[in-house]
């Protein structure tokens, strides 16, 4: 595999791909997050609460791989935290919610509306001061927090929460008000800091709840984020892992500028989209990356250029979800590999002049 | 109305998740005098086998199927005092739990449901249970089958160490082991000697009652 040097920075690339310009390669953008911690020896609990690890982890993947996109992100239920949801932190494992806050209406007493100082959401602004400092001239960085459904699902325990879509529809918008709010007031902070927000809603997925259901305790929300960005000017992506070719029409109809997508096929998604959005995806961070060997990965990423080879405005290479700490790095670099070498676009330096 | 459309009426109630109706229903049959082993066979079990198939199509999701159990158990609440406990065939007894290292447990959920709707007798240990748990728990309540589910590649080894164990103290064989979950497949089952896997909770219980010869 002939491998060619990258010619502009991930900024750059990301620049030209929004103002229309060449590039000089295809967008790739494995989802490496919380495992950047073991490249610098730190654990997982650490890199969650504390700032300057995060940024320090990050700033060793990206040297490291050179990736378009910083993507922090630590667990899903870091909004539920700063709304009154307490979390379990172990050493290697993603924090997690094993008690829900809410077990009747009278709960909703222990719980508010997130502010932007709440539970653990001023380790991300540490990490971003950091971040822009260091390569913030080099590569865009994002802020991946869940949304919605899934903050609202983590407050009130999955099953209840899917039983309160028939059985008790109130508490249910309730909690979804007030997970939004919470979501837009980090949204604000994370783009004062020049950062992009990603919608992330697991339990929003097509594995958990019909269309239907979607319509009703999803996208209503998930339309109020993305109208937010919109206003203060950012881009905003949705990513949602899980099955997902049954509302991925949905998904976009939010308006999210990049639909992030797991168990899709890329040939569906390319044609529900249709143009509307970047289309993010979708290589199996539990599969072929976790398990190699090298060769099989390079022939997942190459089938998923191929398939969606010309799609307008652009097709990022990408993970289905994030890479846990058991993929090999070396994993990672063959997808990068394969951007750098079957991603490639003809491209002559002076066409940026 | 007779007993024919009043089990009809039940499976449709369940079915359609109206709770107070299969209870109303219910309490019909007892006033009828109809025997609760019937009403349960034959109406709610007839009802949620519809609830396993419309799940299976995805027709229905998750909160529908919980919907459809709480009406199933507000039937079984009304007929069971009342069931002649004879008549019953010695229920298949499964332990179930999601192995150490996942606290993935909605697929899980469906499965503990789906089955004890079908008639086995389940104990839950939850998720993230500790592998020697697993087999405890089935020696503990003289269990049929170990069940055991798993959403993240990270934590499928666990699943062969539970069989590897039960091979160590000679258990192997008193055991029926199922698994499943996301990353689980045939391969992988037949890789690590398991007895059973399903993609979903649905055909889980078909396959299941099958192994056990009560299909
Ligand atoms: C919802 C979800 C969550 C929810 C879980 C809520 C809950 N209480 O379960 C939340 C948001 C909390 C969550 C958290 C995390 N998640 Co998650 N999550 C999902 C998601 C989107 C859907 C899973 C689901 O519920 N499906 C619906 C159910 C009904 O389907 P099912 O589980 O497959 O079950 C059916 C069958 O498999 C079968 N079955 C299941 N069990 C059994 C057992 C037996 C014996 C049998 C016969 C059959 C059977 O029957 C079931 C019913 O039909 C998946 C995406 C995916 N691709 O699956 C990711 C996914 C599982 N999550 C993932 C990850 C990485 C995480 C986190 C680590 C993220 C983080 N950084 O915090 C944490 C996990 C922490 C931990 N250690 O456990 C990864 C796992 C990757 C891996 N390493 O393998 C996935 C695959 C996403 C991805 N593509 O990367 N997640």
């Amino acid at each position: 595999m002939l491998i060619r040097e990258d010619i502009l920075t991930p900024k750059e690339r990301m620049m030209a791909l929004l103002t229309g310009k060449p590039l000089d390669r295809i967008i790739c953008m494995p989802i490496v997050t919380t495992n950047t911690a073991q490249l610098i020896g730190k654990t997982v609990k650490e890199f969650q609460l504390d700032g300057k690890v995060m940024a320090d982890a990050h700033i060793a993947g990206f040297k490291k791989f050179g990736y378009d996109l910083i993507y922090l992100f630590t667990n899903c239920s870091c909004i539920a935290e700063a709304m009154g949801a307490e979390l379990v932190y172990s050493e290697n494992e993603p924090a997690g919610c094993d008690v829900p806050v809410i077990n009747s209406r009278e709960d909703l007493s222990k719980i508010k509306v997130a502010e932007k100082n709440d539970g653990q959401l001023p380790v991300y602004y540490d990490a971003l001061e950091i971040l822009n400092k260091e390569v913030g001239d080099q590569v865009f960085i994002a802020v991946c927090f869940s949304g919605p459904v899934s903050t609202a699902a983590t407050l009130r325990g999955v099953e209840a929460f899917a039983k309160d879509t028939y059985a008790d529809p109130e508490l249910c918008h309730t909690l979804l008000r007030m997970a939004t709010d919470s979501c837009k007031n980090f949204i604000r902070e994370i783009v004062s800091y020049g950062a992009m927000p990603i919608i992330l809603e697991p339990i929003a997925s097509g594995s958990i709840f019909s269309p239907k259901m979607f319509d009703k305790i999803a996208f209503p929300y998930i339309k109020e984020l993305v109208d937010l960005a919109h206003e203060l000017k950012a881009l905003i992506p949705l990513h949602i892992c899980g099955k997902t070719h049954k509302i991925i029409d949905k998904m976009t109809d939010t308006g999210a500028d990049v639909i992030s997508i797991d168990q899709c096929d890329l040939a569906i998604a390319r044609e529900k989209v249709a143009g509307r959005a970047l289309i993010l995806g979708n290589i199996d961070p539990a599969n072929e990356l976790l398990f190699g060997p090298v060769e099989d990965i390079h022939k997942v990423c190459i089938e998923a250029i191929d398939t969606m080879k010309g799609y307008t405005p652009a097709f990022v290479l990408a993970t289905g979800c994030e890479t846990s700490n058991k993929v090999p790095m070396e994993h990672i670099q063959a997808m990068l590999d394969v951007a750098r070498s079957h991603g490639l676009y003809e491209y002559t330096a002076e066409e940026t002049k | 109305m007779d007993k024919e459309t009043l089990f009809r009426e039940i499976s449709h109630a369940l079915v359609e998740f109206e709770v107070e109706k299969v209870a109303e229903l219910a309490q019909e049959t007892l006033r009828q005098n109809i025997s609760a082993y019937e009403t349960i066979t034959e109406g709610l079990v007839t009802g949620m086998k519809e609830v396993g198939r419309l799940y299976e199509e995805e027709e229905y999701f998750l909160p529908e199927v919980l919907m459809c159990s709480d009406a199933f158990n507000a039937g079984l609440d009304v007929v069971n005092p009342h069931l002649d406990k004879d008549s019953l065939e010695k229920p298949i007894k499964m332990v179930i739990g999601v192995v150490e290292g996942d606290t993935h447990d909605i697929g899980k959920n469906l499965v503990r449901i789906l089955s004890g709707a079908s008639g086995f007798e389940v104990y839950d240990l939850g998720r993230d249970v500790p592998l020697d748990r697993f087999i405890e728990k089935a020696e503990e309540v003289g269990s049929d089958m170990i069940c055991m589910s798993t959403l993240m590649t990270t934590t499928m080894d666990g699943m062969k160490i539970v069989i590897n164990r039960l091979k160590e103290r000679n258990l192997r064989d008193k055991y029926k082991v199922l698994i499943g979950g996301g990353p689980i497949s045939q391969t992988f089952c037949d890789k690590i000697g398991a007895d059973l896997y399903a993609n979903d909770a649905s055909s889980a219980v078909r396959k299941a009652k099958e192994l056990m010869g009560r299909a």
